[in-house]
């Protein structure tokens, strides 16, 4: 499946613009802030089994999904998501982490990380990955019976440091192909990643505006 | 409606024009209120209207005009009661807004056992030859220890009388419900015996078509009871109570999957009853056993799937009731439990002893005024000893209005399951165990490589898992209008603590969790109900009642309140804040229920005849927006009403009933599993009195 891209919303850095100091005479970036729709996030094994397979990598540099060993931010398969930083859990088929990346969640609005808090950034490790596993832990709610339903929580916002030390943050949307209103097992495909994210492309900013 | 109309009068027109009304014979006396004796609440027998307690009883009257078949039946039609469908399609009941577990469910002052996941079926009670059902609501743990949180239901059935008299009835219902009864009783001055036999069998229904599923399964069920006593002397009476239950389910999981649930319970209660002048001393020896199976073959008849649940209770109780000369009651107590249970998924027999005993000062510090004090101490290894006091009181101020208030401590003991359950879900991969078990379990788990992650200290499991416990607060008025009217007003407020959920202790290997029991919740619910009783004139009467509750997870009200829980409508709108007036409260659980029943006695013609309107506002049943609460923008079950209707006609050996359930056909297949559409019945009953 192709990542489609949508450019919702380009913020302009007015902040730059309309800066009255020339402190800095390198143009800076603006910050980039998109929706990515449909990413496809498949998984082999489960319900009990080992899980395998590749994980699908997200880039925010580029705001495409990609296949390289090393550019990589952030990786998902199923309901798993890791970072480009940090060790390996042991899982089967996960990439070698080759950068500094790292994640944390923050319990809010995405319009309310404004500024990164970098004490706060965990990298994944042989005990546990940045953005936690299961149900209630991290990203998502599962439903259970009757509906099983997989459905990213409210107010969840992953933050994340980027494998070159750049930071970004993420709202997940929906697990289901075409982000449907009301998802319903067995009709909607999972393991489409539909999320918001804004990306800071200027080195050393740690805010998002 | 008119469907409705046309089916009464269908069934006016049938008994009317084959019906030779007899002579003016004694009709069923009309039930006096003042009259109406309850056990539960003291553990004597005093008169319902001058007790302090929020109590109320359902006669046999009330049971036959609503021609229920089963003890679910009767309580959905209590107002503020409700029967909440759980796991497994077991009906438990809801009190003051409280789960079905934290209500102890007694038949003859004893309780009944073998609760699945919590829930103790009601459908396993036959009403057939029921007395009257005492209900006490809040906490009356002082009296009967665990389980009596939310309150005590207690279902007394019929005392042998004198001479040779019996009945036997045949009732039919839509699905081919079919529910016979023989009652057989036989007494003279020194012996008793009563003999009672119930056959009950449902093809049961299907509301989805679309599986191989069905919604409720063909059963059928039996129950006998056995009631002697003999007066040895003036002094000694001797009597004994034996109770059987024996059920077979089908059971399908699947196209290929099929089997059978199996249910087999005995309660056998010996007690003897020393009464000299002023003191009454009564030893009861119980036992129960209540033991379930249930297992599935596959397409070739191998053997898929099996799992048992064994259940042993024994307990005698020793009680002493001294009356003074100022017909003031000191009841003590002292008896010992002791539990016993092996099933599957569990790695050893549990067994629990627990010593208790009780006293209770019922007195009258003046003409106007009657306060009953009370406390009860039980003592176990597995759980935190517990110490139930209570104290309530009535103030008289006339013949009209009293003031009622009474408040007391109830606990619910951890379960077994939540002590050693140790279990790994085969499709899933994911486990549970139990408290006391963790620590072996998990150390297990981690020597086998199956662990990732801890997420909870094992050093936490060091600890007893504390029993849940509530404190209940009731106060209400009685209010006597006039001659016609009666009022009733009572407000509740329960605060529980301590109650156990589950959480994730830590992370396997193959990406699952396992979860553990753990105290924390703090869950308050509070409300008043409101009945009236308003008699047209001695043949004609309305009863209307209403409930309001509020119940709230005290823990979730707070994230509400911090701003920590959100909601979004579609993936494609912004997530935003709740407030905390945005928290909806527990699941299940409606604001407003209401009830309006009509009675109509026609002594004349020996007839009588009810409608019963009941309604419960919206409810949620699952947090549909993944936020872990249930808010106002969560999707609600719609409020409904049903109505039901009775008619019988007696003749001189034979009554004849009939009626329709659910006259106004409401359904909602996705979320109520008890609601099969209108249901009719026809019931002949033939009574041997007299011979």
């Amino acid at each position: 499946m192709k990542t489609i891209k949508f450019l919702t919303l380009l913020l302009m850095t007015v902040g730059i613009l309309s800066c009255d100091d020339d402190d800095n005479s390198s143009v800076m970036q603006s910050v980039v802030s998109e929706t990515v729709l449909d990413i496809h996030a498949p998984q082999e094994g489960g319900q009990g089994a080992p899980i395998s397979g590749e994980f699908a990598k997200f880039d925010f540099q580029s705001g495409l999904q990609t296949d390289s060993e090393t550019d990589w931010d952030v990786g998902f398969r199923g309901t798993t998501i890791i970072v480009n930083g940090g060790a390996s859990m042991g899982m089967d088929g996960e990439p070698e982490r080759t950068g500094e990346g790292g994640a944390y969640i923050f319990n809010g609005l995405m319009q309310e990380v404004i500024d990164v808090d970098t004490a706060l950034f965990v990298q994944d490790s042989a005990e546990g990955l940045a953005i936690p596993t299961g149900s209630g832990n991290g990203w998502y709610t599962y439903s259970g019976p009757p509906t099983y339903i997989i459905s990213p929580t409210p107010g969840k916002i992953l933050v994340f440091k980027t494998r070159d030390g750049k930071y970004a943050k993420m709202e997940i949307v929906s697990y289901y192909q075409g982000a449907p209103e009301t998802p319903q097992y067995g009709v909607d495909e999972s393991r489409y990643y539909t999320f918001n994210y804004v990306y800071q492309p200027n080195d050393g900013v740690t805010n998002f505006e | 409606m008119e469907k409705y109309n046309l089916h009464f009068f269908i069934i006016f027109v049938f008994l009317f024009t084959n019906v030779t009304t007899p002579n003016n014979t004694a009709f069923d006396s009309i039930e006096n209120k003042l009259d109406e004796v309850m056990i539960t609440a003291t553990k004597t027998k005093r008169v319902l209207s001058s007790l302090p307690l929020n109590a109320s009883i359902i006669t046999s009257d009330q049971i036959q005009n609503t021609n229920a078949n089963r003890l679910s039946e009767i309580i959905n039609e209590e107002l503020g009661l409700i029967t909440v469908d759980d796991f497994g399609g077991v009906k438990g009941i809801q009190m003051q807004g409280l789960d079905s577990q934290y209500t102890l469910i007694l038949i003859d002052n004893q309780p009944i056992v073998g609760r699945s996941a919590g829930t103790l079926d009601l459908d396993r009670i036959s009403v057939g030859n029921i007395q009257q059902i005492e209900i006490v609501r809040g906490a009356s743990s002082s009296l009967y220890g665990n389980e009596a949180l939310a309150g005590v239901i207690n279902i007394i059935t019929k005392d042998p009388g004198y001479g040779f008299t019996g009945s036997i009835s045949s009732s039919i219902k839509t699905h081919k419900t079919i529910d016979n009864n023989i009652n057989l009783n036989f007494g003279n001055d020194k012996f008793k015996s009563s003999l009672f036999y119930n056959h009950f069998s449902s093809d049961g229904y299907d509301l989805d078509a679309s599986d191989f599923l069905r919604t409720v399964n063909k059963f059928e069920n039996s129950t006998t009871q056995l009631k002697l006593s003999y007066l040895i002397n003036d002094k000694f009476e001797i009597k004994f109570n034996f109770r059987n239950f024996t059920q077979t389910i089908e059971n399908i999981a699947s196209s290929s999957l099929s089997g059978e649930s199996y249910i087999d319970e005995e309660n056998i209660n010996l007690s003897l009853v020393h009464q000299i002048e002023n003191i009454n001393t009564r030893l009861d020896i119980y036992f129960s056993n209540y033991f379930a199976d249930e297992y599935l073959n596959d397409e070739n008849g191998n053997l898929h799937s099996e799992s048992f649940f064994d259940q042993i209770i024994f307990k005698p109780e020793l009680k002493s009731e001294f009356r003074t000369k100022k017909n003031n009651t000191i009841v003590v107590g002292l008896g010992n439990k002791k539990e016993s249970l092996n099933r599957t998924y569990f790695d050893i027999k549990p067994s629990q002893n627990s010593i208790f005993t009780y006293f209770q000062y019922d007195f009258n510090p003046s003409e106007k005024i009657n306060l009953i004090i009370g406390s009860r101490f039980d003592n176990t290894e597995e759980y935190n000893s517990q110490l139930s006091p209570k104290f309530s009181g009535i103030y008289k101020f006339n013949k009209d209005l009293s003031l009622k208030f009474s408040s007391g401590y109830g606990f619910k003991a951890p379960e077994f399951r939540q002590l050693y359950f140790n279990f790994t879900n085969s499709t899933q991969g994911y486990s549970v165990i139990g408290f006391n078990v963790v620590q072996d379990v998990i150390n297990q788990l981690i020597n086998e490589g199956q662990i990732s992650n801890i997420i909870v200290s094992l050093d936490n499991f060091n600890d007893k898992l504390k029993a849940e416990s509530s404190f209940s607060l009731n106060l209400g008025i009685d209010y006597q209008l006039n001659s016609k009217t009666d009022i009733n007003l009572n407000v509740f407020n329960n605060s529980t603590q301590n109650l156990i959920d589950v959480q994730v202790i830590a992370n396997k290997t193959n990406g699952q969790n396992i979860f553990s029991y753990y105290n924390i919740n703090r869950v308050s619910t509070y409300g008043l109900e409101l009945n009236s009783d308003y008699e047209i004139n001695k043949d004609l009467s309305i009863l209307l009642g209403y409930q309001l509750l509020y119940a709230y997870d005290l823990d979730a009200q707070k994230a509400f309140e911090n701003g920590e829980v959100f909601a979004r409508l579609t993936p494609q709108s912004d997530a935003f804040r709740l407030k905390k007036s945005d928290y909806f409260g527990l699941y299940n659980r409606s604001r407003h229920m209401g009830s309006f029943k009509i009675n109509y006695k026609n002594p004349k013609k020996r007839l009588s005849s009810s409608l019963r309107i009941i309604y419960r506002s919206k409810y949620g049943l699952f947090d549909t927006n993944s936020n872990n609460y249930l808010d106002k923008y969560d999707q609600f079950v719609d409020g409904y009403f049903t109505a039901n209707t009775t008619l019988i006609k007696k003749f001189d050996k034979i009554d004849i009933t009939a009626g329709i359930e659910n006259i106004l056909n409401y359904k909602d297949v996705q979320n109520i599993s008890s609601l099969s559409g209108r249901i009719y019945y026809f019931k002949l009953k033939y009574n041997l009195n007299q011979l």
